[in-house]
């Protein structure tokens, strides 16, 4: 009679729990409901009694350890250190542990008749790397926020191992191999470039070893054997590391050298790093000296990106990393604000999305050269075709009229007639871009913001465009926007009119070179000529501004683009399939 | 009125050529002013009419020493020198002619005349006689005035007895004996020259070796080859001073303290070159000049004044005719608005055209152990090569220098048959930043001598296959 003690559920949330105290060890008599164990959950604490009446044979988890909820913390047999009763290993199932593992456990060897080794392995494939996911075109890092799995989980394929932020989105990522996590190489609220390796799964094997080693007769052995197999993980990932951190060429759309390539697997530079350094050699290239400027800039600590620290310091010292990283922030805080008292003011760590968007904000104002054109728009026809039509084309067509889907055509007729406002600036080189996609900037509650586009604008009619807003609208406000709807934008409309504002002063969406700004529409008394007679009339007044890039856009350029989407709205012939 | 120009390039050898030609390309109006043939140095009176020399040498070198092996006999073997010297000045011509061709060809208007600059956008074109037939305009000038033999008080060239490189090509009679003053390229490959059509060679060089920048295992091994020519060597040796005496010129020299006297019937100074900065206008214009070459910044080869460039021999060394060319295309393409990489000066064959040849790049030995790398050397001696041994060349070898660090090929070093040849690969695989892997992997032909060069690498991570 052979019976597996789990680690129990203890609530409908509860996914783990910890040992907190052994009381038995392998070779000891239980008597069915007597205590074994005790454990904590974020829930409860509470001693675990035995289900069957027999001889531990085997305990897994040493104490202290936080254990998924159903796995097998350990097993009870009829007979102590019987063989007979259990059965015998398949074939095949057992992966014979490597060498390093049976070397650190010599005791293993002078068992007389050791118990058979567990008969549950999990087949785990070669060693994955499971790495920071490029979440969009322009997306050069991310932010672990949290580890769902812990080294020593076992995840199934698509399973979510960690949550991520970016400056575009965050996510959830899922494993892409089924495996046990073998280590964990990036703390939680670490930012790391694209690419890196942040966790590792299975590969040696040892980790299944643990369970299949058997241990009888030296108790409360587990937790060190578990230190011993650790370390000698460890040190083998670390001789490894030369082997599978190396940075593969094939991940990455530059030409990097052997020589690079060398020194970054030398060094430790993750593929995400190499992207990020800027080339000086021929075509642009990341030459040998550019790799070395930047790890002697990484050295001195002024890399502009966020410091890598190699995978295993950081497999070593996670939790010092973020409480540096904390402590620095809320000493730079400090500083900042040293001159009032300390119950005077609240601290707010930044979210990565509101510094994704200062850093955002800050690099296009010292990009551009900001200037805003503003002109005022009657919409008294739109107001008045709105009123009257927007129902039928619902019904008509599936499309729900606003006053942006007008002002949204309007904008990609006059960037039409004026391509040039369609462009970005690179060096010295005019980027004109064949596609309008059309960005809209999308407020997130509480504080984000985000611009998805619609990609080839100029092949949509008014209902298309109307239809392609409302769907963006509802990806954004669902959280489904893909990083291929929030890249490759060539222009954007800010609409600060919901809110009542009459008109304002955007800043330049980069890499782009104008953004148009939509104040409310109100009814206000004007001047209007009318059959040749000069009358004051209530008209849905409205204001336009656009802010572009004086570097490439001139004032005149800019006041015709300006002018062409005034005329649009103001003359709209009703025609919406045009 | 002057005619316009948006570039104005003075001299038209192997940098000021190239210069006008990119030009052309690049749709600057442009003029080159040279007084002589297109070409300068290099077509005229360097590269090439010494290599179509050379391989007079080589050809009877081999058919005096090595037609037995090949199962070759015949009597009376004889060379006439006069028409040897004509085949090279032929070849000169001709070659000079092609590139006054490509000048018509790509549009650019050729002035023959003496180039002065009177602003830094008028160059005075003057004749023969000094007097100034043409003025032109320039948004642009490139100063390619190259570079003439170094000549010391000491010895005093009188370019016929005491003679440089320019008379040394076109002698009218072979000279008996002849004293070469410095072991550099040019007094290399003329001592084999000589040496191998009868004349008895002396060289005198100042530093420790023969070809002193090339790596010292090179420059042994050429030592040897020379010594058993017949060639004396004197190295660690310097000229006090050369007189000619009686229809002969003697050479007092100086080793290690101790004076001796060597006389030779022609003596060759070949102690380098020095830039051609005088009679341009250059310093009434106030160009930087130090040590007889125009200072420039070497990413734009802008001098201080403004539109005026210079680049090649004239802005120092290396003097190399590859070096004036990628120089010229740099400058004019800086001049169009372009952003060209600039030169890696590390990455610059050298080539020595004796037999053995000698070729390299990068560092040598010596430098990249003062330069605080640690070294993994591969060697691979043509001894070992099939196809060495099937052409009978088996003499040299290739020697790779990698850091044992990056694995970065830090200096090629290779002495031996068409070593000249075979360096391209390696200034490629520096260029490209090829590691020790890269070369071992790259599958090259069998049977090749170029296939010395993949075994080099492997020797140097003990993975050669053939020793």
């Amino acid at each position: 009679m052979r019976s597996e003690i789990i680690m129990p559920k203890m609530g409908e949330s509860v996914t783990e729990g910890t040992i907190i105290k052994w009381h038995k060890k392998p070779g000891d008599f239980v008597k069915r409901d007597e205590i074994i164990f005790e454990i904590s959950t974020d829930k409860v604490d509470t001693e675990i009694p035995s289900q069957d009446e027999g001889y531990i044979t085997q305990i897994f988890f040493g104490e202290g350890e936080t254990i998924e909820v159903g796995k097998v913390v350990a097993i009870i047999e009829s007979e102590p250190g019987s063989t007979s009763s259990a059965p015998a290993p398949k074939t095949g199932e057992v992966k014979p542990a490597p060498e390093e593992v049976k070397n650190a456990l010599p005791e293993t060897a002078a068992f007389a008749s050791p118990p058979p080794p567990k008969e549950e392995a999990i087949e785990i494939s070669a060693t994955v790397d499971i790495t920071m996911p490029k979440m969009g075109e322009s997306v050069m890092e991310g932010t672990i926020i949290k580890w769902l799995k812990k080294v020593g989980d076992l995840v199934k394929k698509d399973e979510i191992i960690f949550e991520i932020s970016t400056d575009k989105v965050d996510t959830e990522v899922p494993s892409p191999e089924a495996g046990i996590v073998s280590e964990i190489l990036v703390a939680e609220q670490t930012t790391v470039p694209v690419g890196t390796v942040v966790a590792r799964l299975g590969g040696s094997g040892s980790v299944v070893k643990v369970t299949t080693v058997p241990e009888v007769q030296t108790p409360v052995s587990t937790s060190s054997m578990h230190n011993i197999i650790a370390q000698n993980v460890n040190s083998q990932f670390q001789s490894e590391l030369v082997l599978t951190v190396a940075p593969s060429g094939n991940q990455s759309s530059r030409f990097y050298s052997p020589l690079v390539l060398n020194i970054a697997r030398t060094e430790s530079i993750s593929m995400g790093e190499l992207e990020n350094i800027t080339g000086t050699g021929l075509g642009g290239r990341v030459s040998k000296n550019d790799v070395l400027t930047y790890l002697k800039n990484r050295a001195a600590g002024i890399a502009n990106k966020p410091v890598t620290v190699s995978p295993v310091q950081q497999y070593t010292a996670p939790v010092q990393q973020t409480v540096s990283q904390s402590s620095q922030s809320a000493s730079s805080f400090a500083n900042f604000s040293s001159s009032l008292p300390a119950d005077a003011y609240e601290s707010i760590p930044m979210d990565n999305i509101r510094q994704k968007i200062m850093q955002h904000m800050v690099h296009s104002r010292d990009t551009s050269v900001h200037v805003t054109g503003l002109v005022e728009v009657d919409m008294t026809k739109v107001a008045n075709f709105l009123t009257a039509e927007k129902e039928n084309v619902l019904k008509q067509f599936g499309a729900k009229l606003t006053y942006m889907s007008f002002i949204s055509q309007a904008v990609v007729k006059a960037i039409q007639q004026f391509p040039l406002i369609n462009a970005s600036i690179d060096n010295n080189t005019i980027v004109r871009k064949r596609d309008i996609n059309l960005g809209i900037a999308v407020a997130i509650e509480p504080n984000g913001l985000i611009v998805p586009n619609i990609k080839k604008s100029g092949e949509k009619n008014l209902i298309g465009i109307a239809k392609s807003i409302a769907e963006m609208a509802e990806k954004a406000r669902t959280k489904k926007l893909t990083p291929d709807d929030i890249s490759g934008g060539t222009f954007t409309i800010t609409n600060y009119g919901v809110f009542g504002t009459l008109f304002g002063t955007p800043i330049i969406n980069q890499p782009e070179l104008a953004i148009l700004g939509v104040g409310a529409v109100v009814k206000r008394p004007v001047v209007i000529e009318h059959e040749g007679n000069e009358m004051i009339a209530i008209r849905s007044m409205m204001y336009l501004t656009l802010s572009h890039d004086h570097r490439l856009i001139d004032g005149m350029l800019g006041g015709r683009f300006l002018k062409a989407v005034k005329d649009y709205l103001e003359n709209f012939n009703g025609n919406l399939t045009a | 009125m002057a005619k316009e120009y948006d570039l104005v390039v003075l001299g038209g050898g192997p940098g000021g050529y190239v210069a006008a030609i990119r030009a052309g390309q690049l749709k600057l109006k442009t003029a080159v002013i040279d007084k002589d043939n297109l070409g300068g140095i290099c077509l005229n009176w360097g590269c090439i009419p010494t290599k179509s020399l050379l391989k007079n040498a080589e050809m009877y070198d081999n058919l005096q020493h090595h037609a037995s092996d090949f199962g070759i006999s015949f009597t009376d073997l004889k060379f006439d020198f006069g028409k040897i010297i004509r085949r090279s000045r032929d070849i000169s011509d001709r070659i000079t002619k092609n590139v006054e061709m490509l000048i018509k060809k790509n549009k650019i208007d050729r002035y023959r005349g003496f180039g002065k600059l009177t602003s830094n956008n008028t160059i005075d074109i003057l004749d023969a006689k000094g007097k100034v037939s043409e003025t032109v305009k320039a948004k642009h000038i490139i100063v390619a005035t190259g570079a003439s033999p170094r000549i010391l008080p000491t010895i005093p060239v009188d370019h016929k007895q005491i003679i440089t490189s320019t008379e040394a090509m076109s002698l009218s009679e072979q000279p008996k004996e002849m004293i070469i003053i410095g072991a550099g390229a040019i007094g290399i490959e003329f001592a084999y020259f000589y040496s191998v059509l009868g004349t008895k060679v002396t060289i005198i060089e100042m530093l420790d070796h023969i070809l002193p920048i090339e790596d010292h295992e090179v420059s042994e091994t050429l030592e040897k080859n020379f010594k058993k020519r017949g060639i004396t060597l004197y190295t660690k040796t310097s000229v006090e001073r050369a007189e000619v005496k009686e229809g002969k010129v003697e050479v007092t020299i100086s080793r290690e303290g101790e004076k001796s006297v060597l006389s030779a019937d022609k003596v060759l100074s070949a102690i380098g070159v020095t830039g051609n900065i005088k009679g341009f206008g250059l310093e009434e214009l106030g160009v930087d000049i130090f040590k007889n070459h125009i200072k420039v910044d070497k990413n734009t080869y802008k001098t201080n004044v403004d539109g005026v460039y210079a680049i090649g021999d004239v802005i120092g060394p290396p003097w190399l005719a590859h070096v004036a060319s990628a120089e010229g295309t740099h400058c004019v393409e800086v001049i169009a608005g372009h952003h060209p990489t600039p030169i890696d000066y590390n990455n610059i064959p050298g080539c020595t055209y004796c037999q053995p040849q000698v070729a390299s790049i990068g560092m040598t030995e010596k430098q990249a152990r003062e330069a605080g790398y640690e070294l993994r050397i591969g060697k691979f001696p043509f001894m070992a090569s099939g196809k060495a041994f099937a052409i009978g060349e088996r003499e040299g070898f290739v020697k790779l220098i990698f850091d044992a660090k990056y694995n970065e090929l830090l200096g090629a070093h290779i002495i031996g048959a068409e070593a000249t040849e075979l360096i391209a690969e390696l200034g490629l695989a520096r260029s490209l930043e090829a590691t020790g892997e890269t070369i071992i992997k790259t599958v090259h032909a069998h049977p090749t001598l170029s296939e010395s060069i993949m075994e080099a690498a492997a020797n140097a991570y003990g993975e050669s296959i053939h020793i």
